[in-house]
């Protein structure tokens, strides 16, 4: 019965999703259900039977033409022949995943190392001799942040195709990912609420370490907070990944609603290009603030708290620059 | 073996479907085996040709359709059932009057 539903999928993927064209996909499906079934209890085996009910199907042209759809096959098949959208077939989706799952990794992992570079000067700073070797370690620590974010830029260089180019999934494939997405989706949910939960407590060391440790505090707070963002980022990325997957098909047609089923990683719509600008900016310019007055003043047990500040202006500036889904 | 070709029966798939809604509602894969049956299987009537056939036969007030449930072969799922209307009742009158004029018309030309 698989076949049956792949080849009709398969039949249908060009054609556009109207309700008409769902309704008539529906209906062909129960019929060749029904005589599939007929054929397995007369004792038919299963192959022979996917034979005759696919030999028996007849051709879409048929069909449009009754559903008054002649002419917009026409220019999916034009489109088709003109710009024919590139197949992506399920091995190659195997080795997208597992290629991303690698650019994610070190994206994660870059991400990381550039937020506790900052440690190792805080926790040195204040031995007098160590802080050079703690500017050293810095730079270090930045520059492999930074070699493994290029190297993850680049990581799926052969992959670019996804996204930008007219591309295609069938229907098994869709299902196969769709399946994947399922059982990753525990995954993700434990680890961007561990790493949330992380980035809510990143300033308890401030408080819990005495006074004059103070930078000690600071220093393990960037630790938690780049464990946090770790989290976070990298099984989110991994999502987007099967998201990108699934959304390659041309949304307007059958094959366009493979995807369908829950995409998490729901694409936020902005307001206007500012809103979208102030957004992509707004965790970068905080960071930097917060390095400055910091490095300024030298007061670490208090700044921490532009973090909490930050976060509740975030929610603010998201309510204002998206706009509602529903 | 010879086939029926596809061009011939064109015209009278409708009439076939008719005939069979003329005994009470009836259900896609129902109708197209009545047909297979009927016809001591020499024609076997594809999936889209049948349902291209309701579409068309439904926007001319033919045939109507409803949800019902087909009892318990159906596997408990829902069929589209369809049933004649009076226009389409008097559509098939005209139909058997049609094929008799063109069997007669035909049949003089055949050499058996």
């Amino acid at each position: 019965m698989e076949t049956i539903k792949n080849y009709l999928e398969s039949m249908f993927a060009s054609m556009p999703n109207t309700p008409e064209v769902r309704k008539a996909k529906a209906e062909l499906l129960q019929m060749m259900e029904d005589k599939y079934n007929e054929l397995i209890s007369e004792g038919t085996s299963e192959n022979a039977a996917v034979g005759t009910v696919i030999s028996e199907f007849g051709n879409l042209d048929e069909l449009a033409e009754s559903l008054s759809l002649t002419k917009e096959v026409e220019v999916a098949r034009g489109m088709e022949s003109e710009m024919p959208r590139r197949f992506i077939s399920l091995d190659e989706a195997k080795s997208y995943l597992s290629n991303r799952n690698k650019k994610a990794l070190f994206k994660a992992l870059g991400i990381l190392l550039c937020i506790i570079s900052v440690s190792f000067v805080i926790i040195m700073a204040p031995h007098g001799m160590k802080v050079l070797s703690g500017v050293g370690m810095m730079i270090i620590s930045i520059a492999l942040g930074i070699g493994f974010l290029v190297y993850s830029g680049f990581a799926d260089h052969e992959w670019k195709f996804i996204g930008h180019e007219a591309c295609s999934i069938d229907m098994n494939t869709a299902t196969y990912v769709k399946e994947k997405r399922r059982s990753f989706e525990p995954i993700r949910a434990l680890c961007v609420s561990l790493g949330v939960v992380l980035l809510v407590v990143c300033w308890t060391p401030n408080i819990l370490i005495p006074f004059r440790y103070m930078p000690l505090g600071a220093g393990i707070m960037f630790l938690v907070i780049g464990i946090g963002v770790f989290l976070i980022v990298y099984p989110n990325s991994i999502a987007r990944g099967f998201d990108r997957l699934l959304n390659v098909n041309e949304k307007s047609t059958i094959s366009g609603q493979y995807a369908n089923g829950g995409s998490y990683t729901r694409p936020v719509k902005y307001k206007s290009k500012t809103a979208q600008t102030i957004c992509e900016v707004y965790w970068p310019t905080v960071t930097c603030i917060y390095l400055i007055i910091s490095f300024l003043t030298f007061s670490w047990g208090t700044t921490w708290i532009i973090w909490v500040i930050a976060g509740v202006f975030h929610r603010v500036v998201m309510i204002n620059c998206t706009e509602d889904e529903n | 073996m010879v086939e029926i070709s596809s061009d011939v029966i064109r015209g009278y798939n409708d009439t076939m479907i008719l005939c069979i809604l003329m005994k009470g509602p009836s259900y896609g894969y129902e109708i197209s085996k009545q047909i297979k049956t009927i016809s001591e299987e020499k024609y076997v009537i594809k999936e889209t040709t049948l349902y291209s056939a309701f579409t068309r036969m439904e926007k001319n007030e033919f045939i109507e359709s409803f949800v019902a449930d087909p009892g318990p072969d159906g596997n408990g799922k829902k069929r589209t059932y369809y049933r004649i209307t009076e226009k389409g009742k008097e559509y098939y009158r005209e139909k058997c009057e049609e094929w008799a004029l063109t069997k007669d018309v035909i049949e003089k030309f055949i050499e058996h």
